[in-house]
């Protein structure tokens, strides 16, 4: 009977326009009833040419390109710039702007990850945790708003510093903000992690082992949830990481779960980093002794740093001029989103946004 | 008689004492003999003339690789014990006027160790073996120097465009491209 029983594939398209695929991404899936045979993502609609503007642009005038390309987490963007060419530069930063770095840049990853708590679990089907998420991050994105004047992309950092100077006022806001924010944080973990409708969702979905995940070139969570301990702010440590007591969190499984797991855990890492650079922070100037035309020497240079979501790194290739021959930006959203082909085939299309969710992307740093 | 503009002469400058050479620095030594050590014996499994040059990149060595080989040599260093670098972190694609070029920068997890591998191909009919069946994370790295640089890359599973959609023409990353040049095809006038 099952011989002659017809069966045909089924095209869904999961079109650029869908509330969970955050941003603009299109998945075309080959269906086989509710199995998934095969997936093809479709990406590109965000793609604003941000390599090929930057050969026109002095390093200085690249800065707000780079808020956009991950803009939910644009202090570490734009330190990536940053970062880059004073590491080809060899330029010594003053204390008080690596410490305000600091705490900008763990501040926005902890805002980075609070999105990420919200819209999976929006994803999934429920809809407070957005609520709760987006209220806590409220209080980070207002103290941005207050140092640098923009709630989403900063142009925060320049090369040799920080543009804007904070005043003992707003550092004190930010350990005030610390305390209140694990608070709320622990809040979340209670009413979310031990829900048995959100653990069956996604425990055991979207797995891999540590050698796939190195084989894809994942990085950031996507890389710790296997068990892989490796964090770039400890394996190379960038600015003075190397002054602050945090853990690295892994996990075991390397499915969705451990994922989300991983990323609620970090929060607290990284309010531990701002409450310890909050406290140490000292008096200075902000800006170091930068010249006035920035010209890196001829060569190449790759520097990358511990994003929000990953590896996050600029490639330049310098001709000597002030402006870059080439800018390639590692985006660790574009690198990671390989994976998910592999990781959907033979699931149902139920489980598809749970792990299309768990990989954590951001359609401006997949497109670039 | 003509009156002679007398130039009032500058007093000659001394010569500048010639600044002693910076001395090298360690780092970038010791990333050239590592380069170097990794060139012999690429070398002599591959054929001389394979790692056609090692630079650096400050305490990185840069290895410049035929491009014929370029797959071969990527896998060696992949599966070789000693150098095992299995974790690729950049995958980058240049147009200098002549060629084009191809970097990437993979770390060994096991020795904690980073080195960057290059290769070039000429810009009229570009082409490159694939690393894809190698790092599984160059497939759309691939996908997009193809798109942004015209570079094909042979064995590569699914070789289309990424960025651009699939009837774009034209490669815009290239130095020589110009944003006039594709006007039908987005909806303009052609360029009479």
């Amino acid at each position: 009977m099952t011989s002659t029983l017809h069966k045909e594939e089924m095209i869904l398209n999961l079109g650029p326009q869908h509330p969970s695929t955050h941003g603009v991404f299109r998945l075309v899936v080959t269906l086989d009833g509710e199995q998934i045979v095969d997936a093809d993502p479709v990406i590109g609609y965000l793609h604003r040419g941000t390599e090929k503007l930057a050969e026109g642009l002095q390093y200085t005038q690249i800065i707000p390109y780079t808020d956009r390309m991950d803009y939910l987490a644009a202090m570490l963007n734009n330190y990536a710039l940053v970062h880059a060419v004073e590491y080809a530069l060899d330029l010594e930063i003053p204390d008080r702007a690596e410490y305000l770095r600091m705490i900008v840049m763990e501040l926005n990853r902890v805002a980075s990850h609070m999105v990420f708590i919200g819209t999976y679990l929006l994803d999934l089907g429920a809809m407070s945790p957005f609520l709760y998420a987006f209220i806590e991050r409220e209080n980070i994105v207002e103290l941005f708003n207050e140092i640098c004047g923009a709630r989403l992309t900063y142009n925060y950092m320049r090369i040799g510093g920080v543009k804007w100077d904070a005043t003992p006022d707003w550092i004190d806001k930010v350990r005030r903000l610390v305390p209140m924010l694990r608070e709320k944080v622990k809040m979340i973990d209670n009413l979310v992690s031990g829900n048995e409708i959100f653990l069956n969702r996604v425990r055991g979905i979207g797995k891999f082992t540590k050698e796939e995940a190195l084989n894809y070139s994942l990085s950031g969570v996507n890389l710790r949830s296997t068990g892989f301990r490796f964090d770039l702010r400890k394996v190379r440590p960038y600015g003075i990481y190397d002054r602050f007591d945090f853990d690295v969190i892994v996990g075991e499984n390397g499915d969705a779960l451990d994922r989300y797991t991983c990323r609620l855990r970090e929060i607290e890492q990284s309010l531990r980093i701002v409450e310890q650079a909050a406290s140490q922070i000292p008096e200075g100037p902000v800006m170091g002794k930068v010249p006035k035309m920035i010209r890196v020497p001829a060569g190449e240079y790759y520097a990358s740093i511990e994003g929000a979501r990953g590896e996050l790194g600029a490639y330049i290739v310098s001709d000597g001029k002030d402006k870059p021959y080439r800018l390639k930006f590692h985006r660790p959203s574009f690198v990671n989103l390989q994976i998910l082909r592999k990781l959907l085939i033979g699931q149902n299309v139920a489980n598809l946004i749970a792990i299309l969710g768990a990989v954590d992307i951001v359609l401006g740093e997949v497109d670039g | 008689m003509a009156e002679e503009t007398v130039t009032p002469q500058k007093p000659a400058k001394p010569d500048k004492p010639a600044k002693p050479a910076a001395p090298p620095d360690p780092r970038t030594e010791a990333a050239l003999s590592f380069g170097r050590g990794i060139k012999e014996s690429v070398d002599e499994i591959f054929g001389a003339g394979t790692v056609v040059d090692v630079t650096n990149s400050k305490a990185v060595p840069v290895l410049l690789i035929e491009a014929e080989k370029w797959r071969d040599v990527v896998t060696y260093l992949k599966e070789e014990k000693d150098l095992a670098y299995d974790y690729m972190e950049l995958f980058a694609g240049t147009d200098y006027k002549d060629y084009i070029e191809v970097a990437i920068y993979v770390y060994s997890t096991t020795h904690f160790r980073y080195i960057s591998l290059k290769t070039r191909t000429p810009r009229d009919n570009a082409r490159l073996p694939s690393i894809t069946p190698v790092y599984a994370g160059a497939n759309w790295e691939e996908r997009e120097v193809y798109d942004l640089l015209g570079i094909e890359f042979e064995g590569h599973p699914d070789l289309r465009r990424i960025m651009m959609w699939d009837e774009w023409k034209g490669h815009p990353l290239r130095k020589d491209f110009s944003e006039f040049d594709n006007l039908p095809e987005r909806g303009g006038e052609a360029k009479s």
